[in-house]
C-alpha cells in the first residue's frame, strides 16, 4: 500500500502549470517565493529544523502522513506548515493550547510579538551570523563506514514487491510504487547513506549501500511505454532490492 | 522467525491532527506559528531573514549556469564534473544544503535527460535555488515519469522519437543537474557570454540552452 505523495506515474492530473509571457513562451524566471506567507513558511521550517529536534526524513514522514483529504486539499506551503505544526506539537517545543491562544489572536488581530527584551532564545536557536555556515555545510546523508555493496555495476537486480519498510505499517520508504516489483540494471554505487525507513521514525540511521538503478520505460508501463528504450532512473537502497532471478 | 514483529503505529487519526486547530486563511497560520515561535526564542527573524534574502539574491540559476558554460569551454573542467559532480560544482564556491552530494548527466545528440521528484520536491538548491512552482506540482510529479515526451511538449521541447529521454527520479539524497548540449554558433563566445544563454530550464532538463539569433 502507497500514500498519497508517492504519484509517480498515476492518471488523471492535467497539464503542467507552466508559467508563460504574453506571446505563449516559457518563462524560466519566476520569483523564488510567490508570496510573501510561502518565504516565511519555507524559512520558519528550516528554522524550526535547525532545532535539531527531528531530521529530514521524520520532516517529510509527517508531510506524507497527512490525511488524504488535506494533503490533496493543501498547497505546497501549506503542506510544510502543517507538517511542522505536528512536528512542533509532537516533540513538545509548542503545546496545543498556546497553539489555540496564538490562532485565536491571529483571527481576532491580537497577536503581538514581544519586545527583544522579554524573549529569552533558546539555546538551540538558529542564530543569523551562523546561517551561511550551516547552509554551506548542509546535512550530508553519506555515512563513512565500512560496509561493503552487495551488488556490482551491471548486476539485474528486482524491487521488493510490497512497501519495503518492514518495521512500521504503512511507514515512510522511497522506494515508489511505480516502480515496485520491476526489474532493472545496476547504473552505480554511490557509497553508504542513511536509510529513510529507519530515520523517518527515529530507529537510527542505519546508512546503506545506495545504488542508482535503471530500468526501461517498458519494463515499468509495458506497453503504456511512450518509447521502450527510454530509460527510468531511481536512487534505491540495498534492501529495496534483490538479485534477478532469485 | 514466527514471530510478529512489533508494528508500530505512528500515525495520528485525522481529528487528532494539531494541525486541524490552524486558521483556514494560511497568512493567518504563518502569522501566527511564527509569532509563537518568536516569542518562545525557537526561531529569531534576522535568521529568517537572512535566508529568505540568501535566496531570493544570492543562490539561484546563475550559479547553475555558470558551471555549465564552465563545462563548455573547458575540457578538463567538464571531466572532473561529469566524474565527481560535487567537488567540481565546490571549485565555483557553490556547495552545501541540498546538493551535499551532486551528479551531473550530460545531453547528447543521442540522450535527453530530465530530472524530477515522485515523491516530494528534491531540487539541487546551491547551484538552482528553489524549485519553481511547477517542479512541485503534482502534475509534473506524476507525468514525467510515465509520459516525459509529452511533458517535455508542453514545455515547447519535441524530441526525435530516435533520442533516448531518460528520467531521472531523485528518490535519495543525490541531486541531479543536467548539462546541456552547448549551441551551435556558439564557437567565438567566451564564458560569461554563454553563461547567459543556459536557462534554469536547460539544467532541469525541460527547456534548451537560448540559441543565437
Amino acid at each position: 500500500m502507497s500514500r498519497l505523495h508517492d504519484m509517480g506515474g498515476r492518471f488523471g492530473d492535467g497539464s503542467i502549470p507552466i508559467p508563460r509571457d504574453d506571446k505563449n513562451e516559457v518563462i524560466n524566471l519566476e520569483p523564488t517565493f510567490k508570496y510573501e506567507w510561502h518565504a516565511k513558511a519555507w524559512a520558519i521550517t528550516l528554522a524550526a529544523g535547525a532545532l535539531g529536534e527531528w531530521n529530514l526524513d521524520i520532516s517529510r514522514h509527517y508531510r506524507e502522513c497527512l490525511p488524504p483529504k488535506d494533503y490533496v486539499n493543501f498547497s505546497y506551503y501549506e503542506k510544510w506548515l502543517a507538517a511542522l505544526t505536528n512536528l512542533l506539537i509532537d516533540k513538545e517545543l509548542i503545546s496545543i493550547s498556546e497553539l489555540k491562544d496564538y490562532v485565536y489572536a491571529a483571527e481576532n488581530g491580537t497577536l503581538k510579538k514581544f519586545s527583544d527584551n522579554d524573549i529569552k532564545l533558546d539555546h538551540r536557536t538558529w542564530l543569523a551570523k551562523d546561517v551561511q555556515k550551516t547552509l554551506g555545510w548542509g546535512g550530508p546523508s553519506v555515512r563513512d563506514i565500512n560496509i561493503s555493496p552487495v551488488f556490482d555495476i551491471g548486476d539485474k537486480v528486482i524491487t521488493q514487491n510490497y512497501s519495503p519498510n518492514k518495521d512500521i505499517s504503512g511507514g515512510h520508504t522511497r522506494l515508489p510504487k511505480y516502480a515496485m516489483g520491476r526489474v532493472g540494471v545496476i547504473h552505480s554505487y554511490n557509497n553508504n547513506h542513511v536509510f529513510p525507513d529507519k530515520n523517518a521514525h527515529s530507529l537510527g540511521e542505519n546508512p546503506l549501500p545506495l545504488y542508482t538503478v535503471e530500468f526501461k520505460a517498458s519494463e515499468i508501463w509495458g506497453e503504456l511505454a511512450e518509447n521502450e528504450n527510454d530509460g527510468i532512473l531511481l536512487d534505491l537502497w540495498e534492501p529495496y532490492l534483490k538479485l534477478f532471478p532469485h | 522467525m514466527s514471530e510478529k514483529k512489533n508494528i508500530v503505529e505512528d500515525h495520528h487519526h485525522a481529528d487528532d491532527h494539531a494541525h486541524s486547530h490552524l486558521p483556514s486563511d494560511p497568512e493567518l497560520r504563518v502569522k501566527a506559528l511564527e509569532t509563537l515561535l518568536l516569542n518562545k526564542g525557537l526561531i529569531v527573524s534576522k535568521t529568517l531573514d537572512e535566508l529568505i534574502d540568501t535566496y531570493e539574491n544570492r543562490i539561484g540559476p546563475k550559479n547553475g549556469a555558470n558551471v555549465v558554460a564552465k563545462a563548455w569551454v573547458d575540457p578538463e573542467y567538464k571531466k572532473r564534473l561529469l566524474t565527481d559532480a560535487t567537488s567540481a560544482i565546490r571549485e565555483l564556491s557553490y556547495q552545501g544544503r541540498q546538493g551535499e552530494n551532486m551528479v551531473v548527466v550530460e545531453n547528447t545528440p543521442e540522450i535527453h535527460n530530465v530530472i524530477v521528484c515522485t515523491l516530494c520536491s528534491c531540487y539541487p538548491w546551491p547551484v538552482l535555488g528553489i524549485p519553481p512552482t511547477w517542479y512541485k506540482s503534482d502534475e509534473y510529479r506524476s507525468r514525467t515519469v510515465r509520459e516525459p515526451r509529452k511533458v517535455l511538449l508542453e514545455f515547447g521541447l519535441s524530441l526525435d522519437p530516435k533520442v533516448q529521454i531518460k528520467v531521472w527520479d531523485s528518490t535519495a539524497e543525490i541531486r541531479y543537474l543536467v548539462l546541456p548540449m552547448r549551441p551551435k554558433g556558439t564557437e567565438k563566445m567566451n564564458e560569461s557570454e554563454l553563461a547567459e544563454l543556459v536557462t534554469r530550464n536547460s539544467m532541469i532538463g525541460t527547456g534548451l540552452p537560448k540559441e543565437i539569433k
